[in-house]
């Protein structure tokens, strides 16, 4: 039977229906999950967490991930004004002091709900306390980053020193820092953040612990203090010697220490593989190079560190919490992940106690790896972190700058931050 | 032609004029486009201002009448911000004027094949974006491996290597080095415009009267420039009022505050402790500020 023009366009115009409306419905079944990430936005790390992202798509095929990329030091303002305006992504990758700061919005969506019993028993002790606001956890810990003194065992030689002992006290270090100063003038003996930003805080703070001074926070011992002036005055002894760089971003320090010119570096548990990737150093090389060790300890005593690790945070606007706790929970645990990301390209460690499989653990088993482990976890404090403390940290490093570059008297510039700080 | 077609062709002009209320709804489209992106804003900032707004905290802001603007006044923050800005400000526009000013003179007469190529050499820090100046410099004034340090070094003029961004008393004059770099072409373009726009009957007359180089300069010339080196300065002065990208991708307003502006201040405020409030009000000083400046401008564009 022939069909007239008419009849064959009304065919093709229900033929056409039905596919779009089956398409829609295909459509609608498949979930997108938004992930805002600074992982994506580094080329370091770029690959590591695309293969992640494709391996979790694969296996869970009714999810896709839109990775928004933002730089690490703008995502806390963007998900802040995200937060404000109503349109947070599902899940953001975030770290220290901001996660504290974007749970204060109360936008979080609390995790205790989701993490089985299993989990909960596998995540390393106190992973989860620092996390936990208001007897909420609203973060779960993707990796562990902890901060350590690295040295450079050569450059330690060369300046007379046993690269073996590497100092243990503030003032230990203060003489292997001018040994190395007066045999090797061209390398930066130590390597710390000393610009004025909330992270410069966070590193700084472990040092500040050092010589007892708190400057803010419940437990503060005001700004205004002698524990506060050593640091200072120490700060700016040890930069009028010459024995620091000034204004340098901890990253900026990391490709001169890959190139050999950077004595002790104050960092993370990543300088590992973020050096080798910069210098194509072998394992074998960079073990007999480079060691990592605790802080010095000072008048307190003890050794300090800081948690630099990074966490995911769930918007309580997700429309789709529970394909977004799966994404966190594959992020954080699964071997593939914690292999092909935390392990290779983020050189940190997992926060969980096992993979669950034999050969990522077996890669978790080096020299770094175990010292940060075994001496330098057990010497992280907590730090004073929300709203108040990114506050706090204009004031303090705005002081500590003052301290290293300026000839203002050490007693003003203690008086003036405590004034800001009681501002 | 009669001078009834004069009439006729004087009628619709003068039924124009009479039709200005028409005219005026004209306006209105602009009028419209100009409240939204202008007005509102400002109108916004006002009532921010007056509140107590943190970004971070999702209750209702508090309404605390003048509140922000007496903290304002015994915020010694504030005030070594203003301080730096206006040093930043007019020093950057008066050096950059007067070099710029000097260039264009000394290249006056300059002719033939050289003289393109001599004003492109000029001109190009103009064209290059000026975060691209601010990490050009920054690596320059690098205290170990800048190229300022090792230059000044190896000629025997410093000792040591010399912490140019580092230093609370040096960074503010490295910063506007920086500047000064980037703006002094805009003032030697315009100004060399205007050089070429003094009449040649003027200057054959100084000439005839046997006026010397620095007379030419000084009672001839400059006179002349008046005007345009006064508007190009207000315009540099409102531009640089608010530079913030210089600033910030070489000291973030740093060491200590010795080079935070106004604009760094409030970033600071609105952007890192999200006191919304506070900054708000510190805007609206800001704002003041430069209509001060852009009134004179306009001044000066009629008297011009």
């Amino acid at each position: 039977m022939a069909l007239s023009r008419t009849n064959w366009l009304a065919l093709i115009g229900a033929v056409s229906s039905v596919a779009m409306l089956a398409g829609g419905a295909v459509g609608q079944d498949k979930i997108t999950l938004t992930f805002a990430n600074w992982a994506s936005a580094e080329g370091t790390t770029r690959p590591g967490i695309e293969k992640v992202i494709v391996d979790f798509e694969a296996a869970n095929p009714d999810i896709d991930i839109v990775s928004e990329s933002i730089s690490f030091s703008e995502i806390a303002r963007q998900l802040v004004l995200r937060a404000r305006s109503g349109n947070p992504p599902d899940v953001a990758q975030i770290s220290g002091n901001d996660t504290i700061l974007l749970a204060s919005t109360g936008t979080l969506e609390p995790l205790d709900g989701y993490i089985s019993d299993t989990l909960k028993a596998n995540i390393k002790p106190g992973a989860l306390s620092t996390l936990t606001v208001d007897g909420k956890l609203i973060a779960f810990p993707w990796n562990q980053s902890p901060a350590g003194l690295w040295y450079n065992k050569k450059i330690m030689e060369t300046a007379g020193l046993d690269p073996n002992n590497p100092p243990q006290t503030i003032d230990e270090l203060t003489v292997a820092l001018e040994a190395i100063h007066a045999s090797q003038p061209d390398v930066i003996p130590l390597g710390i953040d000393t610009t004025n930003r909330a992270f410069a805080l966070t590193s700084n703070w472990p040092w500040m612990q050092t010589f007892g001074a708190i400057p803010v926070g419940a437990d503060a011992n005001d700004a205004d203090s002698p524990e506060m002036k050593a640091y200072l005055t120490w700060l700016r002894d040890l930069a009028q010697k010459g024995l620091i760089d000034p204004g340098r971003k901890i990253g900026e320090f990391r490709p001169l220490a890959a190139q050999g010119n950077v004595a002790f570096h104050w960092d993370q548990v990543l300088l590992q593989g973020v050096m080798q990737g910069a210098n194509g150093m072998s394992d074998e090389d960079f073990y007999n190079t480079w060691g990592v060790t605790t802080l010095p300890v000072g008048s307190e005593g003890k050794p300090h560190s800081f948690e630099g690790g990074h966490q995911l945070i769930m918007f309580g606007s997700s429309a789709q919490k529970e394909a977004a706790w799966s994404f966190i929970e594959y992020l954080a645990t699964n071997a593939a992940a914690i292999n092909d990301y935390t392990v290779s390209v983020n050189s940190s460690l997992p926060s969980i106690v096992s993979t669950g499989d034999a050969a990522v653990d077996a890669k978790l088993d080096t020299p770094i790896f175990n010292a940060f482990s075994t001496e330098i976890i057990p010497t992280l404090s907590a730090q004073p972190y929300g709203p108040d403390f990114a506050a706090a940290s204009t004031a303090i490093m705005a002081g500590v700058q003052e301290a290293i570059t300026g000839t203002q008297p050490i007693d003003e510039i203690a008086a003036n931050i405590q004034q800001q700080l009681d501002k | 032609m009669t001078a009834s077609d004069f009439m006729t062709t004087a009628t619709p002009a003068r039924r124009n004029a009479e039709r200005k209320p028409w005219l005026d709804w004209m306006v209105v489209p602009t009028l419209v486009v100009l409240a939204v992106v202008v007005g509102y804003p400002i109108v916004y900032t006002l009532l921010l201002s007056t509140q107590d707004y943190n970004l971070l905290d999702f209750t209702p802001a508090n309404f605390v009448g003048l509140d922000n603007y007496q903290t304002l006044f015994n915020d010694s923050i504030f005030w070594t911000s203003l301080r730096n800005t206006a040093v930043y400000s007019f020093g950057s526009v008066g050096i950059s004027a007067f070099v710029g000013l000097a260039l264009a003179l000394l290249c006056e007469n300059i002719g033939g094949r050289h003289s393109r190529l001599v004003r492109s050499l000029l001109l190009m820090p103009w064209a290059v974006p000026f975060v691209v100046v601010a990490f050009l410099f920054r690596y320059m004034y690098l205290q170990n491996g800048g190229i300022i340090n090792a230059v000044l070094l190896w000629a025997g003029i410093i000792g040591e290597p010399v912490p140019w961004l580092n230093s609370a008393s040096l960074a503010m004059p490295a910063v506007m080095v920086a500047n000064i770099w980037a703006m002094t072409p805009f003032f030697f373009l315009l100004l060399s415009a205007a050089l070429s726009g003094i009449p040649n009957e003027v200057i054959e007359a100084a000439r005839v009267d046997r006026a010397r180089t620095w007379s030419m300069i000084f009672f001839i010339k400059l006179p002349f420039l008046r005007n345009p080196l006064l508007i190009s300065s207000l315009l540099m002065l409102i531009a640089n009022f608010n530079d913030f990208a210089k600033i910030w991708a070489m000291t973030q307003g740093g060491p200590g505050y010795s080079t935070s502006t106004l604009v760094i201040y409030v970033y600071r405020l609105a952007f890192e402790s999200f006191e919304f409030g506070y900054a708000s009000a510190i805007g609206v000083i800001w704002l003041l500020l430069l209509l001060v400046f852009a009134v004179t401008y306009l001044r000066a564009l009629r008297m011009g």
